[in-house]
């Protein structure tokens, strides 16, 4: 996990987006491949209020640009349908800006500035989505794929929760080797969906944050708090409570993740994530600088992006078939370069990362970011 | 330092043209310039006789596509298209294009130029001896001048900033632009190519054109005093374009590049006395007078004689490099000065001269003249050659056409 503030979530609550996004068709953003660009709307923010410009549109894609002109009580705009978030814009603080998107169903909506004079300004949309809704044969692929993606998730999640256990025991146990050697496979299930838990804003620093991303670090928890004490301190002294949160810690996110719901964009968007993963903390060899299974993590990335793309591809090959093979293409030489550094390290079916030079991971960086620059179009392409 | 083998730039002055009269003495308004645009189309690519800009990026491309000929030459044609368009684009001053608008999408620009002037964009392409190996199937169609630059007198190259199967020179008044062209194309070509190196430039180090000031280097002598202009046209047909002289229809209007990254010592020339750093260059400091001379644009005299020997020492630069004494060869400079910062071994400085380069045929300008340079120059005890770089330039585009598009028909 690194830097949870700027990141998108994966995963919505079940109840927002069955109401609001899947049911009423929309995608986190909006449009399809085929748009022509989205309607405009623009929201400042002020003291008073909110109210969006023009107050009434046409069903479609849609843009809204939300900036703060300078009021410090208020800090976000959110779109509402019957009670419920459809799109939202927060932190913007006075000078800042920024955007949704969404694909709008006829209806009434409110926009939502909390703290405002007047917190809800009513929008209209009007008509229907027109040519911008999606043909049924895609409609019918992505919904096959957002079930498969839950299904993987909790179905990841249930797998977590006893391999997370097995190694937390032998930290109870004080059995340093063994724990070493069930540390890469403790952590597999819970990276190949680590985009999910970070969606759940605590979760995933407390089960996965470094040492350099807590203030107080005798406030720090989870597998890398663990990892230190294994591979650096080689002592297990004062593990127990943070083994026994770290097995708390899965039940909670099983119980968040069976509560979720997806959209295709999400699980694009949530693939390029992973792959932004790799290339960030898991080449870099920052995410397990002391035990150096870093290439167990690739894998358990790599492999979460490639099943999120595998649901999606039946609907992406209806809408960009030309995308779907390139992507597809990079995924294989992802994968290929991989298994080149395949061995039998610590447990893990790969070698000691520490052992890689530097003219194989810029390898390996090159061939993710071949990968993830067209996998990033990806979520346009299958938005409702 | 390095007696024997020298290492060696072409500074000052590699053979060009004394002529140069009319100096524009007043600089161009800023404002003005950088609202400015050089056209994309053209017989030639813009970036070469066109003036020089205040600023440089520069990258080297290698292509990682992998299937057969047939598949990879498709990749690179695609790639190219995909360039020449966003090119046109930026340096038009427009965006990449492809944006669509939503927030599931990525950007198609990366954005950091919106709302900057391309400011004299140029973006220039050149293909390097590596491109035409067998994966192309482009063996046939390599230049005879394109033959891979032989080991030169005491250059000390790192192939990390050397080589590539492609390059790209984009120049512009903004750095944020010139940036912005290199990084994108970079983008556009993820699957295809990756960027091997690639080198920041700054203040350029020579003019090219008759109404520019003769800018300074970074070892603060003027260079380019003699250097070859752009619009003179028959000079830029005898030494610059590629014409009816190449065994490749497909280079006529183009050019070749070199490009030699050329650290300094800097901290050892700052503590050279004036006399000698004069002595070494062949010209006045202040002035930019040739020692046999008064002012800048005076035509060196190589057998002056001063106190006790030649005005213009026998290893000065100026005359090592001069067209009298290399049989009139002449090359177009087009260098910029660069930092990156500090030496982490000596925490010296590590700047110097990204010397560019463009001529009809290599074999017979830059090789000859650096051979000359690199064995005698005394310049050479305070640089070294470090990087290096050979690419064939391909004549310009028109509308509707991608860059290098005669190679491929």
């Amino acid at each position: 996990m690194r830097d949870i503030a700027t990141r998108r979530a994966l995963a919505v609550p079940a109840a927002l987006a069955a109401t609001a996004l899947l049911a009423a068709g929309c995608g986190g953003s909006g449009g399809t491949s085929s748009s022509g660009g989205a309607t405009k709307v623009t929201v400042t923010l002020t003291a008073d209020g909110c109210a969006p410009k023009p107050a009434k549109v046409k069903a479609g894609p849609a843009t809204f640009e939300v900036t703060n002109s300078g009021a410090s009580s208020v800090s976000e705009a959110e779109l509402l349908q019957n009670g419920t978030i459809v799109g939202e814009k927060e932190n913007l603080t006075p000078g800042l800006s920024g955007t949704f998107s969404l694909n709008l169903k006829a209806g009434t909506y409110q926009m939502y500035c909390p703290n405002a004079k007047t917190e809800r300004t009513p929008f209209t949309v009007t008509g229907t989505a027109g040519k911008s809704s999606q043909d049924p044969k895609v409609s019918a692929a992505l919904n096959q794929a957002v079930a498969g993606y839950r299904t993987y998730a909790v179905d990841q999640v249930n797998k977590a929760i006893p391999a997370t256990k097995k190694f937390t025991d032998a930290v109870r146990d004080g059995d340093i080797d063994r724990a070493k050697e069930l540390f890469g496979d403790a952590r597999q299930p819970y990276e190949r969906i680590e985009p999910v838990a970070e969606s759940f804003g605590t979760l995933d620093p407390s089960i996965d944050a470094r040492e350099n991303d807590v203030t107080d670090p005798s406030k720090w928890t989870g597998f890398h708090r663990i990892e230190k004490a294994l591979w650096k301190d080689h002592s297990l002294a004062g593990m127990k409570p943070v083994a026994d949160r770290l097995d708390s810690d899965m039940a909670r996110l099983k119980a968040r993740v069976e509560k979720s719901s997806f959209q295709p964009a999400q699980l694009a968007n949530g693939a390029t994530e992973l792959l932004n993963e790799v290339a960030s903390s898991k080449i870099t060899g920052e995410e397990d600088r002391y035990s150096h299974t870093d290439l167990s993590d690739f894998e358990a990335n790599l492999d979460g992006a490639q099943k999120a793309f595998d649901l999606l591809e039946p609907g992406l090959k209806l809408t960009d078939p030309s995308l779907a093979g390139r992507v597809s293409t990079q995924f294989g030489k992802v994968a290929d370069a991989l298994a080149k550094h395949e061995g039998d390290y610590s447990g893990t079916g790969y070698v000691d990362y520490s052992t890689v030079g530097s003219a194989d991971r810029r390898t390996l960086t090159q061939k993710v970011d071949a990968l993830a620059e067209p996998l990033s179009q990806v979520a346009a392409k299958v938005s409702g | 330092m390095s007696a024997g083998p020298s290492r060696r730039a072409l500074f000052a002055g590699a053979g060009v043209l004394g002529a140069a009269g009319a100096v524009a003495a007043c600089a161009p308004d800023k404002a003005a310039a950088r609202s400015a645009t050089v056209p994309f189309h053209g017989a030639h690519q813009a970036g070469i006789a066109t003036p020089a800009q205040d600023r440089l990026a520069f990258a080297a491309y290698d292509l990682t596509v992998t299937g057969s000929t047939e598949e990879r030459r498709a990749a690179l044609i695609a790639m190219l298209r995909t360039w020449t368009r966003a090119a046109a684009a930026m340096t038009a001053g427009n965006p990449v294009p492809g944006e669509s608008n939503l927030g599931a999408a990525p950007p198609a620009d990366t954005g950091e130029a919106v709302g900057l002037k391309p400011a004299n964009l140029t973006i220039t392409i050149g293909f390097g001896p590596s491109l035409f190996d067998d994966r192309f199937g482009l063996a046939g169609k390599r230049p005879a001048a394109l033959a891979d630059l032989p080991k030169l007198p005491g250059e000390d190259l790192d192939p990390d900033r050397s080589g590539g199967d492609l390059a790209v020179q984009a120049c512009s008044d903004d750095p944020v632009v010139a940036f912005h062209a290199i990084r994108n194309l970079a983008r556009l070509g993820r699957g295809t190519a990756v960027m091997r190196w690639s080198q920041l430039g700054f203040g350029k180090a020579s003019s090219n054109g008759a109404d520019q000031q003769t800018p300074r280097n970074l070892m603060g002598f003027k260079d380019g005093t003699r250097n070859i202009h752009g619009e003179d046209t028959a000079t830029m047909n005898r030494w610059v374009w590629a014409g009816s002289e190449t065994d490749q229809p497909w280079m006529r209007g183009g050019s070749y590049m070199v490009t030699r990254r050329i650290a300094m010592r800097i901290e050892a020339w700052d503590r050279d006395f004036l006399k000698d750093q004069q002595d070494v260059i062949g010209r006045y400091k202040y002035s930019g007078a040739p020692l046999s001379g008064h002012k800048e644009f005076d035509t060196p005299d190589f057998h002056a004689t001063g106190m006790g020997g030649p005005a213009i020492p026998a290893d000065a630069h100026i005359r090592l490099a001069a067209h009298e004494n290399n049989g009139g060869v002449r090359i177009l400079r087009r260098a910029y000065n660069y930092t990156d910062g500090v030496v982490p071994s000596s925490g010296e400085l590590d700047a110097g001269l990204f010397f560019i380069c463009f001529q009809q045929d290599p074999r017979k300008q830059f090789v000859p003249l650096q051979r000359r340079l690199g064995s005698m120059d005394a310049l050479n005890e305070y640089i070294e050659h470090v990087g290096s770089g050979l690419f064939a330039c391909p004549p310009g585009v028109r509308p509707g056409q991608y860059w290098g598009q005669a190679l491929f028909s």
